[in-house]
């Protein structure tokens, strides 16, 4: 039991450390000699022109110093310099702005292994809509986790013998809403053999990059077998791309709350096709009272609510409510 | 005997001297078309693919005859070198060793070196401009490199041996 969890939190600090390669040296030499402790919690790295390094674990938040040990004042943390920013720009977007463009309009970089880097700046406009961004201040790394199994728990209820019911997962931001709705592609594409559940044809429209979390097209997450990405595709397109060209039984996007959403969300139900997706909200009322959602939750589409919160952690499954009684049935 | 073997060996000298200067008035503008298809192939990169910088590069590198296909190779190594090098500083260190190689007069590289400041740094079509200008620049500098060519490099093929003959004419 004890070396299987020494494996994973191996392959965790593994997969955590890919982000040196996206540091110039000046930042890799102090973050290289954090110890493992630090790394299998790492959640961000947050880059701030001028403003002290701050790493942020699950739990708490570390100031640095220059020699990577970590200091309690932020008088004696490192300072992150103009030219720090510029070469990890170099390096997180292969010195080539032109090939990021698009990211950069949505303000982040998906890099390899799946981790996204989310950058500020100054904007410069076109009309209504951002043409590109300079002069950029500060840098988030995100490190993204493969939490294989977390939704484990959460398959019995979504399941209704061959099929899968429409399920919203609701949750405030960092709680886990993407790794749990990543977990069930996975567990729905591949199916689970101890319930009897063959898998089906899912198709994932990523808009975001960051379920599948494609480097130059290539998933760097495991998102299923029978799992058809439409990386960085607007999700009303996607849905209706997908339903057209590769014929799935369960569409899985992330976020849905803006008008366009809900007539491709009818479009899909329509078809006969199982709807898998996300939306912000601290709990449910909160959830009744955003116009957008409000709707469809009157629709009733939605068989699950699954709501999430951290009271053991991210990811934890607060409460599993059928969405047509509104009555909780089970938790985590 | 002695005389004719030292008279062949000024005249072969001065022959040979003569040729350098002539060869190199014919290498600059060759290299010159070198540069423009080289720039010319990475704004395709650019446009059409929005390749990332290095393997644009890299492809560019293997498709122009060195020493242009060599820099260009040398900028996209150093800029995959991992140490988050700008790419001002890649294309600077290219060049370093470049000046080495060329026949480019400086007038020539300066308009190389601008493009160090924005290659990379800005969108698509921003990229498309600069690059069409330095191939503009370089086209300029191209029909000067030709007419000066044109003019020199008989006269330096002929003028070498000739004057090693009015050499040998006079120590004689």
């Amino acid at each position: 039991m004890l070396t299987v969890r020494s494996q994973v939190l191996n392959r965790e600090t593994q997969t955590a450390r890919g982000i040196l390669n996206y540091v110039p040296p000046s930042l890799r030499s102090l973050l290289e000699g954090l110890p493992d402790s630090v790394w299998c919690e790492l959640e961000e790295v947050r880059l701030r022109v001028n403003r002290p390094l701050l790493i942020n674990l699950t739990s708490k938040e570390l100031l640095v110093d220059r020699r990577g040990q970590v200091v309690g004042k932020p008088g004696a943390a490192y300072l992150v310099t103009a030219d720090d920013l510029v070469r990890t720009l170099q390096l997180v977007t292969g010195s080539s702005l032109y090939a990021v463009e698009e990211e950069l309009r949505s303000g982040y970089v998906t890099v390899s292994g799946g981790h996204r880097v989310g950058i500020v700046g100054r904007t410069v406009m076109d009309g209504d809509r951002i043409q590109t961004m300079k002069q950029f201040t500060g840098i988030n790394v995100r490190i993204s986790r493969e939490v294989t199994g977390a939704a484990d728990t959460l398959m019995p209820y979504l399941l209704d013998g061959l099929r899968v019911r429409h399920t919203l997962i609701v949750s405030p931001p960092g709680c886990g809403k993407t790794t749990i709705l990543r977990d069930v592609a996975r567990l729905v594409s591949d199916g689970v053999a101890s319930l009897g559940f063959p898998g089906l044809t899912v198709g994932l429209v990523d808009e975001r990059s960051e379920l599948a979390g494609c480097y130059r097209g290539v998933p760097q997450r495991d998102v299923g077998l029978r799992t058809d990405v439409l990386d960085a595709c607007p999700k009303a397109l996607g849905m209706f791309i997908l339903l057209r060209a590769m014929a799935p039984r369960v569409i899985v996007t992330d976020e849905i709350g803006r008008t366009e959403d809900v007539s491709a969300l009818e479009e899909v139900i329509n078809a006969g096709v199982t709807i898998i997706s996300t939306a912000h909200a601290a709990s449910l009322d909160e959830l009744l009272h955003r116009p957008v959602l409000k709707n469809i939750l009157a629709m009733k589409v939605f068989e699950r609510l699954v709501m999430l919160g951290r009271s053991r952690g991210p990811g934890t499954i607060e409460k599993i409510v059928n969405g047509q009684t509104m009555r909780v049935i089970g938790s985590g | 005997m002695y005389k004719i073997m030292g008279a062949m060996f000024v005249i072969g000298a001065a022959g040979f001297l003569g040729l350098t200067v002539a060869n190199a008035y014919q290498n600059r503008p060759r290299e010159l078309r070198d540069m423009q298809t080289a720039l010319h192939l990475l704004e395709t990169e650019i446009a059409y693919g929005a390749t990332p910088l290095v393997e644009a590069l890299e492809n560019v590198a293997t498709r122009v005859p060195s020493p242009v296909g060599r820099f260009i190779s040398e900028v996209a190594r150093e800029l995959s070198a991992g140490y988050g090098a700008t790419v001002r500083e890649a294309w600077e260190f290219g060049l370093n060793g470049y000046r080495a190689e060329t026949f480019l007069k400086d007038e020539d590289l300066s308009v190389v070196k601008g493009l160090g400041d924005v290659l990379g740094a800005s969108d698509r079509n921003d990229q498309i401009k600069h690059l069409r200008l330095a191939v503009e620049r370089l086209k300029a500098q191209n029909l000067k490199a030709d007419d000066e060519a044109k003019r020199n490099v008989r006269l330096w093929q002929c003028l070498g041996f000739t004057a090693g003959l009015a050499i040998t004419l006079i120590l004689i």
